[in-house]
């Protein structure tokens, strides 16, 4: 869990240094900085709007005018570069620029409404600021000001007040240039000039709430936190996203005992200063259908019991049981994972542990073990924004991890080339100018073993790197092939999880045949190590059962006793399964935060904290943790890890540590792993499925996931639920307005869309609104589905 | 005037006084008689505009403002068919705390619609502590003739901006019969 | 060298009814440049403009040769030339006569011109207003392209060039050279940030010459008579010669072509003098855009380095006179809305600030303004040149100053008594009884 920087020393190019002097201060800073930049780095703030760090200058504001020696006019500080020897005087010592800075904020606030007291930016407003610092105090404006009817919607969820704009574009050039969505764009001119979207096409950019946070001004604000508090009523705590495995950083702002909102915060190694909008507004989940007290089931009936008295029930249920199983929720933190880990290998004394409720396979169990598990990390976001070439397999950055998708796009405008394998050449690859190599869905293995020379060529540049998502699981071959690929062509293979909790519930041991740190079961030496430091005598020496397997033990009455933590029976491909396996099972434990189907079927439930509740971390993609504090300090509800250690308790074993702290200390004692790793796995692919349609599916950003209850104006903005195939199939079916997909367990009528898809394949959302593939026709990706235009 | 003993003079202020005019108010026996002046700070009310409709927007600046954090409030937003206020928010929870209060007016001046104003009711006094955190609906003004109770929509053809500019005479039929529809509705 | 008298070169057949057909051009030795310039290589014609000192005729007066060598050479782009006919500047009307009564001259300059920078395809953005100019401009490409002058290999000599005929929408902004191109690639018209400079990425990010109708009018005729002809015209600084497109309350506004060099009072003689025989009240040498001048200025040469010396510019050359009976506050007033109304909004300064100076000159139109407001134009005018993001802004806060330099008066006097209670509004009409002036 460390990171490696070894990359990074050679990457580093050789910069010409020039001297720059600023207020008489002389500073030495690389050739082409921008004057901004290096009064910055001086300590010195020259008043800026238009002007962000990230975005291509545009010097439209004005307001950052500083006068440069020989240059007759006041020069725009955000857009001239320096050069050697240039003499700068900003405001603090140019009567120059002070001057113009000044004339710049009157005409700012000429049309700028009075709203600062019913603003929502009111407070922590930089038009507010800078007309304290860089502003007359008088304005001499004595005509009419122009007004717009407001706020008018952009989206469901932005909302602008054109009277507040001062056309800084810094939203407009956010999304065409960060997001690659330019559906927002200033319209009319002069005074009228105005943020607007073309009609009927709302700015539904997975990335919109970036523009709420980079307005200088309360012109842009979300339909969520509109008037719902002010900064200085809130309280802010540093965060990590619990959506995706992005591992963004993110400020939590909370009062009165609720998050009111979240913000991207600055973390240029990860998520710069942007995050999506799931991970912006989706967390109004955490008070929703909350699991208060310890519940246990009582003649078919779930009843409330008081905390001893259900850990003793649990205690005696889990003893009683002759074999046990454990399901982890892909969103767990990683010290929960590894208090799941731990409890199944000391007091169930078992290796049946999954975290992957969801669809997987034995051969993606094998490739976890064998090269993802407790590895070095190779590909960071950095590497990423550098690669010559990025090959993408069963994985959509756009839906299943955006601010990769976001580093991506940065990479693909430096010059990256992105291929994609799959059937779909989604709107997302397009913002990438990336390549689709089309595959069938389930072909992928094939197409991988006879990827073209040209691309093989190119992915043994050095700093080439292969994607792979989580989809590769329901591919047969897919993760052996692949990993040949690696092989082959020396590209850095990632693995991409789409939850927040998966990478680090593997490197914490929480799947069957692994310990801790990527440590083979199977290897004595790496048993005895942990065994050791669990205090424990050994360890259950064989791999235990994972995935469906296990599902289809509890099923078939193998499993005594079951512990879920966080799980969602919606996930599994086969529900019926998961559901036949909880039911069959003789004792079910659930930890969970909500009511949901799993409490249900439990018969002792505990309520266990949401994110805000618990400190923890995540690990993201790269294998970086994202450690994050507890938001709200004084929170009564406990995390996972401690709940399994009182009930370890309760059975009268000791599991060592459960707080954040000792087992953040268990885990790095225990310390990497550099002894032999796991076969790798070596599956022939699979068959293509029979069929006039087969199905290409991923989950959409913002879908039904349970983690975006309760938040309707992001729902709003989800992308349109449709069945898209290519114009040749549409053509075959009559280019209906919809279709009815049927599958075996049901169908779905959705609108019909033509996009980039290949002959034969038809792409739908997996669980979206009015589309939910597991649950409504009983298909996953790769199967096969028929297809009749809809009346 | 010959020298008086001491003690016989200290009585001049006694018999001068008995014949002065009483300064004693008989309160609360006569508290008629002795009105507090017109300016006098005393309990808050909420105003409303003249259909009905409350002036409170919700934006909390009285709960700023009080230098005694004596007001809590809480804004929603009006709703198709559940308007209370015109424009987009209203004061869902509205509660000034009167063991806090200190009475200095300082909310008065920061509410930008005038929806919160000073009566000169001072007689707060109650033997619980719980009965002196008032709530929105004892601070709100009594229904005047013309007025209807919220939740109903504006006058129709007017916008929030009629309502701050005083453009409103009063409730017209049509907002009648919303909430009548209202009230007959379970 | 001739700076005085009336010499008609791009004018010179402008009575001739079929002039803008090409037999008609040919017939008064059209298209010979063309072909003397196709025998030389694109270097030497690059020299002989530079050799001539032909300066932009668009406004700024840039030396047309040395922009054209800052094209970089061999650099495997693809280059580009644009003619600005997006003329819309207030008082001027000179490209666009031009485009309608010789479009041919502006076709073999174009042809010339890409052909010396290497430019392989060429735009001539014109203003959308003037569809008539257009069907001419488009009419004369298309006649080129039958008579082979243009498309592959042209004259034989290797050279292909497509030329396209774009037009603009209506915005004043398109004349400036950056928010002309982006307009050109379909973007909203709004000037780009400087550098990297046209001549380096330009059009499509690629290297590009942007010239005025007029100076890509001039090229044919210096290519076919030669340079000292050429420099025979004007003044040392300003050589050659310049459509001055005259209006305002003269006997005959119009078009006369003169060599730099030549007076106002001169030109105004040609002109039949102020109607009515009155006096120039105050004048303005090129477009609203550069400061006026007043009767006394009238014996200083039309020369871009005389009229900078004088504060002014010559801008356009396309002067505007008016008499007595105008109100400067009323003039400057519809000039700011003007501004106001084409302020593309980019920039800060020039947004509020024409939003604000015109709202202000309004209340003095009617008599309304204040003493302390007088000034304050004078600063808010202040806080806008230099500042702004092009010369938009620039030429926004140019008027009033000027306007206050010499009248005043006439300002002050705003502050009680309105411009038209001032002067009749009436009298300044063109078709005004001579009675009521």
């Amino acid at each position: 869990m460390t990171i490696t920087s070894d990359a990074g020393s050679d990457l580093t190019p050789q910069v010409e240094m020039v001297t720059v002097v600023v207020d008489g201060v002389a500073i030495e800073i690389p050739k082409g900085t921008l004057v901004i930049r290096a009064a910055e780095l001086l300590g010195i703030e020259i008043p800026r709007f238009c002007d962000h760090p990230l975005l291509e200058p545009v010097a439209a504001c004005r307001m950052c005018l500083v006068d440069i020696e020989g240059v007759p006019k006041p020069q725009p500080a955000c857009a001239q570069v320096v050069s050697e020897g240039m003499q700068v005087r900003t405001q603090l010592t140019s009567p120059v620029a002070r001057d113009a800075q000044e004339g710049v904020m009157e005409f700012l606030l000429l049309n700028h409404p009075l709203d600062c007291p019913v603003c929502d930016k009111g407070g922590e407003c930089p038009l507010q600021n800078q007309a304290m610092t860089a502003g007359r105090p008088e304005s001499r404006f004595d005509e009419v000001k122009r007004t717009f009817p407001k706020p008018i919607n952009v989206s469901a969820q932005i909302l602008l007040d054109r009277e507040r704009c001062v056309s800084c574009a810094r939203c407009t050039r956010f999304a065409e240039q960060i997001a690659g969505d330019p559906m927002l764009e200033l319209l009319e001119r002069g005074a009228n000039q105005q943020v607007g979207t073309a009609v009927d096409q709302p700015f539904d950019s997975y990335f919109s709430g970036n523009t709420v946070q980079i307005c200088p001004v309360g012109a842009l604000t979300s339909a969520a936190y509109r008037f719902r508090s002010r900064p200085f009523d809130l309280v802010s705590v540093p965060t990590t996203c619990e959506h995706c495995a992005s591992g963004c950083s993110l400020r939590t702002d909370h009062r009165r005992g609720t998050v009111t909102r979240r913000l991207a915060w600055d973390e240029p190694a990860v998520n710069e200063e942007w995050n999506c909008d799931k991970g912006r507004f989706a967390f109004t989940y955490q008070e929703q259908g909350r699991v208060t007290t310890p519940l246990i089931r009582e003649d078919g009936q779930l009843r409330v019991a008081s905390w001893p008295e259900a850990l003793d029930f649990a205690a005696r249920g889990l003893s009683a049981a002759s074999s046990h199983g454990v399901l982890v929720g892909g969103r767990s933190t990683v010290e929960d994972s590894y208090a799941y880990a731990r409890f199944a290998r000391v007091a169930l004394k078992t290796d049946n542990i999954d975290f992957r409720v969801r669809d997987s396979s034995d051969e993606e169990a094998q490739f976890l073990r064998s090269a993802v598990a407790g590895t070095a990390v190779r590909t960071t976001y950095e590497t990423l924004e550098q690669a010559p070439v990025v090959l993408l397999i069963a994985f959509e950055p756009e839906d299943e991890s955006p601010i990769v998708f976001l580093r991506l796009r940065k990479a693909a405008r430096g010059g990256t080339r992105v291929y994609a394998v799959g059937p779909v050449a989604t709107r997302g690859l397009a913002k990438l100018s990336g390549t689709l190599i089309p595959a069938k869905p389930g072909a992928e293995p094939a197409v991988l073993a006879e990827l073209a020379e040209q691309v093989r060529a190119e992915l043994q540049a050095p700093g080439a790197v292969i994607m792979v998502g989580e989809r590769i699981a329901g591919i047969q071959g897919g993760a052996t092939a692949v990993l040949q690929l690696a092989q082959a062509t020396g590209a850095a293979l990632t693995w991409v999880p789409r939850r927040a909790g998966e990478r680090g519930a593997l490197d914490a041991g929480a799947l069957a045949g692994l310990l801790p740190g990527g440590r083979p079961l199977t290897e004595d030496s790496a048993r005895a190590a942990v065994a050791a430091a669990w205090g424990v005598d050994s360890l259950p020496a064989t791999v235990g059962l994972a995935g469906a397997e296990l599902l289809a033990a509890a099923r078939d009455g193998a499993i005594g006793a079951l512990i879920t933590g966080g799980v969602e029976l919606g996930d599994l491909a086969d529900q019926s399964l998961g559901r036949a396996g909880l039911e069959a099972a003789g004792f079910v434990v659930a930890l969970e935060n909500h009511h949901s189907a799993i409490t249900e079927l439990a018969d002792v439930v505990f309520p266990v904290a949401v994110v805000t509740e618990k400190a923890g971390t995540f690990m993201n993609w790269e294998g970086r943790p994202r450690p994050f504090a507890q938001t709200f300090k004084d929170a009564l509800v406990m995390s996972d890890a401690v709940v399994l250690g009182m009930l370890a308790k309760a059975m009268n074993i000791a599991v060592g540590a459960s707080d954040v702290a000792g087992i953040r200390q268990e885990l790095g004692a225990l310390g990497a792993w550099t002894g032999p790793r796991a076969e790798r796995p070596n599956v022939p692919a699979g068959p293509v499925a029979e069929g006039a349609h087969l199905v290409a599916t991923w989950r959409a950003l913002i879908d039904n996931g349970v983690m975006q209850e309760g938040e309707p104006y992001l729902a709003a903005t989800a992308h349109l639920v449709a069945a898209t195939v290519s114009a040749t199939t549409a053509g075959a079916l009559g280019n209906p307005e919809s279709v009815t997909v049927t599958g075996p367990l049901g169908s779905v009528t959705v609108p019909l869309e033509i996009g980039a898809v290949i002959d034969g394949v038809v792409c739908l959302p997996l669980n979206s609104p009015g589309c939910v593939l597991y649950r409504d026709l009983g298909v996953r990706s790769g199967q096969a589905v028929t297809i009749k235009g809809a009346l | 005037m010959a020298e008086l003993p001491q003690a016989v003079r200290g009585f001049g202020v006694t018999f001068a006084t008995i014949f002065k005019k009483v300064v004693t108010e008989q309160y609360p026996e006569q508290a008629a008689k002795f009105p507090p002046k017109p300016r006098y700070h005393g309990r808050h009310q909420l105003n409303r505009w003249a259909d009905g409709l409350e002036k409170c927007i919700g934006c909390e600046l009285c709960a700023w403002a009080c230098p005694a954090d004596a007001i809590f409030v809480q804004g929603a937003d009006n709703q198709e068919g559940d308007r209370h206020s015109p424009g987009e928010r209203y004061g869902r929870v509205y509660q000034i705390n009167y063991l806090r209060c200190i009475f200095c007016g300082l909310c008065i001046e920061a509410c930008p619609t005038r929806a919160l104003t000073m009566t000169n009711e001072f007689e707060l006094a109650d033997n619980n502590r719980a009965d002196l955190i008032y709530e929105k609906q004892d601070l709100l003004t009594p229904l005047l003739p013309g007025m209807l109770a919220p939740p109903h929509e504006m006058v129709p053809g007017t916008t929030d901006t009629d309502y701050y500019a005083n453009k409103i005479t009063g409730a017209v039929p049509e907002q009648a019969v919303q909430v009548d529809a209202e009230q007959v509705a379970p | 060298m001739i700076t005085t008298g009336l010499t008609p070169i791009i004018t010179e057949h402008w009575d001739k009814p079929d002039l803008y057909t090409i037999e008609g051009y040919r017939r008064v030795g059209g298209y010979q440049g063309l072909a003397t310039a196709m025998k030389m290589d694109p270097d030497a014609i690059i020299g002989q403009i530079k050799d001539s000192g032909l300066r932009g005729r668009g406004g700024a007066g840039f030396p047309t040769g040395m922009k054209w060598g800052f094209v970089p050479q061999n650099d495997g782009k693809p280059h580009y030339l644009v003619v600005n006919a997006d003329e819309s500047e207030p008082g001027a009307c000179k490209d666009i006569p031009i485009m309608l009564a010789n479009p041919h001259a502006l076709v073999e300059g174009v042809i010339i011109t890409s052909y010396a920078i290497r430019a392989s395809h060429a735009f001539i953005y014109i203003r959308g207003e003037v569809p008539h100019a257009i069907r001419k401009v488009a009419n004369a490409v298309a006649e080129a392209r039958a008579a082979g002058l243009i498309g592959d290999n042209i004259l034989g000599s290797g050279f292909s060039l497509d030329v396209v005929v774009h037009s603009g929408a209506g915005a004043y902004i398109c004349g400036e050279e950056t928010a002309l191109l982006d307009s050109l690639e379909g973007y909203r018209g709004q000037p780009r940030l400087k550098p990297p400079f046209p001549a380096v990425a330009g059009l499509y990010a690629s290297p590009t010459v942007i010239n005025n109708v007029e100076t890509i009018a001039n090229i044919p005729y210096i290519l076919d008579r030669g340079v000292p002809w050429f420099r025979q015209f004007g003044t040392e600084k300003s050589p050659g010669f310049k459509v001055f497109a005259i209006s305002g309350h003269v006997v005959h506004p119009g078009i006369y072509e003169a060599p730099l060099g030549i007076t106002m009072r001169e030109l105004l003689e040609y002109a039949g003098g102020i109607r009515g025989g009155g006096e120039v009240k105050f004048w303005l040498p090129g477009g609203s855009s550069v400061p006026m001048l007043t009767a006394e200025h009238l014996d200083i040469p039309l020369t871009y380095e005389d009229m900078a010396a004088a504060g002014t510019m010559l801008g356009t050359g396309t002067p505007m006179l008016f008499d007595n009976t105008v109100s400067v506050v009323k003039a400057v007033t519809r000039w700011l809305d003007f501004y106001k109304h084409e302020s593309c909004g980019k920039c800060t300064p020039c947004r509020e600030g024409t939003y604000w100076i015109t709202g202000v000159l309004e209340k003095f139109e009617h008599g309304r303004g204040t003493a302390a407001e007088v000034d304050t134009l004078v600063n808010l005018c202040s806080q806008i040149a230099g500042r702004s993001f092009c010369a938009l802004g620039d030429a926004a806060a140019t008027p009033y100053p000027a306007a206050l330099k010499y009248f005043r008066a006439e300002f002050e006097a705003a502050t009680s008594t309105s411009a038209d209670e001032q002067f009749n509004p009436v009298a300044s009409y063109v078709f005004a009884e001579a009675a009521t002036r």
